[in-house]
This record gives C-alpha cells, structure tokens and sequence, in this order.
C-alpha cells in the first residue's frame, strides 16, 4: 500500500510517502511562516523521488489538529483536494498524537502552544493509546504523569516523531470521505466566543 | 480545441468554483455565500470565513465539475484568485488550485481579484478596447485605463476609503443593517436630497475621497441628534449616494473624454447600486458612449469572473509556480 503522509499543523512541515510499511520519502524541517508556499513544492518533490503520481496513493494521512489555524487548513485542503479528486479517503489523525509518537518510556503529553498561558495538550502512552483527549488547557492545568514534547519551549522533550508507529495504529481503520474531514481546533473563533457571550 | 478553465475564488466571504470556456461562456459556476454567518457578527470575520471555506472548498468544486458533466481531465487550465482579499480566505482555494494543478499535471494560472471583476463584463459581451473600467467595491475605487486585452493603466484611485466602505460606515451611523451598501441604495430610492453634504474631492484628479463625505454624514447625524432633530435616514441615504454618485460619474465621463474612449465597464460589487447604474447609464446615452455593467450576479465575488480573467492570462502566458502564495494586497497588473 501507497501512503502521504502530510502534517502541517504547527511550524515544522512533515511530509512522507509510505510504501508497503517503509519510509521511502521524509521532509520533516521548521518551515514557520512559508507553510504555505513551501508544502507543494516539497509534495511534488515527494513524487519525485520516489517515481510516484498522486494516483499511485492509495490513501491520505493528514494531521488535522490541534495547532496553528492556518497551518492545519493549508495541509488539509491539500490532503482533502487530492483526496476528493482522487477518489481515495483519508485518515485524519491528531497532530498531538504525531507529536506524541516520540520515543519515550513514559507516558508523552504533547503540547503546542495556543497562547496566553493556553496549550493544546495531548496524553498518549507508548503504544498511542489515548489517555487523556486532546483538548485546549491552561498549562498550570494539566496535572498528570508523563513527560513534556513540544516543538515549543516547555522544558520537555523535542519531538522525535515516528510516522510509522502512527500509520500502524491508523492504517486500518477505513478512513473518511474527503468532503466530511475537517480541521479539528478545538478552540472557538474569538467572534464566536464574544457572541456566546452575549 | 476549446479552452475550458476551471476557476476557484475564495478572497474574502464566498466559496466558488467555475468553469469557463474560451473566456466568454459560463459552463458551470457554484457560489456558496457565508453571507448569513457574518451577518450575526456584523461584517466578515476573517477567521470564521477561513473556516467556512476549508468545509466547502471540495464540495463547490466537485458541484461545479458535476453541473458541467466534465472531470478533471476535460479541464485546460486552473485560475485562482492569488489576491487581494483575507490571506485565510485566499489559502484556502490556493491550496486546492496548486493541488489541483499538481495532480492533473495542469497549468496554474495567477489572477487579481480585480482583473476578476473587470473581466466579468468579458461574459457579458466581449470587451472593446481601449476601454475605461470603473472598479468600485468594498475595497476599490479605481479608474482604469485598458488598451488591449490585460493590460492596465491605473488613472486614479481612492485616497483613503474605497466606497463600499464608506456606504458601509454611513449605514452604520443611519442603523441600517448588515450589508449596508444594497440598503442604502435601496433607502435611497425612498428618500429625498435634503443634507447638504459636500461633493468630495471634486478637483481635476481621477482620485476619489469618501472619508470627508462619509464624516460629514457623521457630524450632521451627531449635530441633528444633539439638537433633538431626527435624522430621516431616507433622505440621508438619498443625499450621500447622490454625491457619490455624481463625483463617480463625472470624474469618470472625465476619463472618458480625455482618453478619447468610447467604451465604459463597471466592476466590482458597488456595480450593482441601482442609483449610480441609472445614472450612468442616461449619461453613456448622452455622450455615446458604449457602456457595460454585468448583472448582479456577476458583480458580487465569483469564480466565473476569474475564470475568465484566467482565460486571457492563460493566452499570454502568464503561469504560476507551485510556491505561489496568498497576498493580501497586490498591484493590478
């Protein structure tokens, strides 16, 4: 079987093309700011190199959120267009649990960054079993057993990510249409907030 | 061969997909309007527009390939409008273009959102040069002068607000609702010219200036308020759309004259006031003058109007690189 694999949802661009359980490409780089101009060129290197056309994917893994709003969107219309156009589904997974798939012999609480003393945190043990959801928290809220990983600066692990433990855990289930999968942000729009409000 | 472009617009508050053959005939277009949703907020809020998008973007273009019975191999060509609009608007339908594009190894063809409204006349009936374009909308007030297909030459512009900007904030100070600029024309048509507002920037520029019309409408409001008067918010809607519509008229006949141009286009989602299409339209009568303004539909953001922009840049060559980025405000070219 034929992966992409595309996580764009904080600042470091992941991108891998799996084939029959092996890595065959991997762009995994901080890319900040130019998420949106640099993901094409780096999927197009991705077929590429490994003399592959899109219509080769037998299916889409795309991280889906939590994390930056924009970079989710910009990895996911790819992941969704190509998808749809295809005819093929896709497997959303969490962008935490990515994060989480750092080697560690504790439990790994994933964090990124959400501003304002806020995080997007995740709990998964070594296998990528849930143990706390994902959810958006006050850092001096989260009380649990494990080790900090982020890309961001929480005095924890930095992110050594293992994209085929998470395909294994995933590769199985029977994925979405393209249409239906959307990003998961897990934080209102502060419009929607204000409103609430009201 | 026919040229079929596949056009995606997602600038600001609509999701759209097109297909447009050879620059002039509509195939199929679907517009998703979140129009509803930002109504509660009281203009478009960037990031719920965002969001909205990324839901629909392959459900437009898939209805849109539907409704023309054709696939993504029938298609020649992707436009995208690359800007100017809300950049988390905008990414969205770049993205799914550069993707598209990517996948069914197809052209990418860069348009502004402009070159848009202008070329939204081209589906009406096909452009005449050299031509004048009046582009008037929520973020452009430009005289333009165009001597042959894609080529443009900025007369004037705004000095400060654009004038659907202006109709916006003096619907704001009349409480009219959200979108205010159809019901102020709309009240306009019920009132009477009674406010002495002044004719802003009438000088021999092609500039335009709506901020001292849009701020003498606020003191009267304020000053009549104090006093105890009550505003009429008919007769002020009929008094500020008169002056705008007057100095639109005249600095753009202006244009006309001094270029020797016999053809006049209006863009841009103020083409659909009905005072300023009456207006002009006696005074083209008058002056013999060869005058364009789409329907409503294609006034508002579509994609059909970039596909057809799309079809000229198409012709001329003009391609993008699959690192193409979203902009925010970008120079018509």
């Amino acid at each position: 079987m034929k992966y992409l694999f595309i996580d764009s949802a904080t600042a470091t661009l992941v991108v891998a093309i799996i084939i029959d359980g092996e890595i065959t490409y991997l762009y995994n780089q901080e890319t900040g700011k130019d998420m949106s101009s640099k993901i094409m060129p780096v999927i197009e290197e991705a077929f590429q190199k490994t003399n592959l056309t899109p219509q080769d994917i037998d299916k889409i893994f795309v991280a889906n959120g939590p994390g930056s709003f924009t970079g989710i969107r910009v990895g996911l219309t790819v992941a969704k267009t190509m998808a749809w156009s295809l005819n093929i589904k896709i497997i959303p997974v969490s962008s935490l649990e990515v994060i989480a798939s750092t080697p560690n012999n504790k439990n790994n609480i994933a964090l990124i960054d959400a501003r304002r003393g806020y995080v997007f945190a995740g709990i998964y043990d070594n296998n990528l079993n849930v143990i706390e959801e994902d959810k958006h928290i006050l850092l001096d809220d989260i009380n649990a057993e494990g080790t900090y990983v982020s890309y961001d600066d929480f005095n924890g692990l930095k992110p050594q990510i293992d994209i085929l433990k998470v395909i294994k855990k995933h590769e199985h289930e029977l994925g979405e249409n393209p249409h239906s999968v959307n990003p998961k942000y897990l934080k209102l729009t502060e419009a929607e907030e204000n409103l609430n409000k009201k | 061969m026919n040229t079929y472009i596949l056009a995606i617009e997602s600038s600001c508050d609509e999701t759209s997909a097109s297909i447009i053959k050879d620059g002039k005939e509509e195939i199929a277009t679907v517009v998703l309007s979140q129009m509803d949703t930002h109504a509660n907020y009281g203009g478009v809020v960037p990031e719920i527009a965002s969001r909205m998008h990324i839901e629909n973007i392959t459900l437009v273009i898939e209805e849109t390939l539907n409704k023309a019975g054709m696939t993504m191999n029938d298609i020649t060509a992707i436009a995208i409008t690359y800007g100017p609009g809300l950049i988390g608007s905008l990414l969205i339908g770049l993205m799914a273009a550069k993707t598209l594009a990517f996948t069914y190894n197809k052209p990418l063809i860069p348009v502004h959102h402009i070159a848009g409204h202008i070329y939204a006349n081209n589906l009406v009936q096909r452009l005449e040069f050299p031509l004048i374009a009046l582009v008037i909308s929520g973020g452009h007030t430009d005289l333009i002068y165009m001597k042959e297909d894609y080529s443009f030459e900025k007369l004037g512009g705004t000095l400060d607000d654009a004038v659907g900007e202006a109709y916006d904030k003096v619907a704001r100070v009349i409480n009219v609702p959200y979108p205010g600029g159809p019901l102020v024309d709309k009240l306009a048509h019920q009132g009477e010219d009674t406010y002495n507002l002044p004719l802003p920037l009438d000088d021999d520029s092609y500039n335009f200036s709506f901020s001292g019309l849009k701020s003498a409408v606020i003191n009267l409001v304020h000053n009549e308020t104090q006093r105890g008067n009550e505003i009429i918010p008919e007769n002020m809607a009929t008094s500020f759309q008169n002056r705008v519509v007057e100095i639109l008229t005249k600095k753009t006949m202006k244009a006309l004259k001094e270029h020797n141009v016999k053809n006049l286009i209006v863009a841009g989602g103020v083409a659909a006031n009905k005072g300023l299409r009456e207006r002009l339209t006696n005074e083209c009568e008058k002056n013999n003058i060869n005058l364009i303004i789409p329907e409503i539909k294609y006034c508002t953001d579509n994609a059909a109007m970039i596909g057809a922009a799309g079809y000229y840049a198409y012709k001329l060559g003009r391609r993008a690189d699959l690192n193409l980025n979203a902009k925010a405000s970008d120079k018509l070219h």
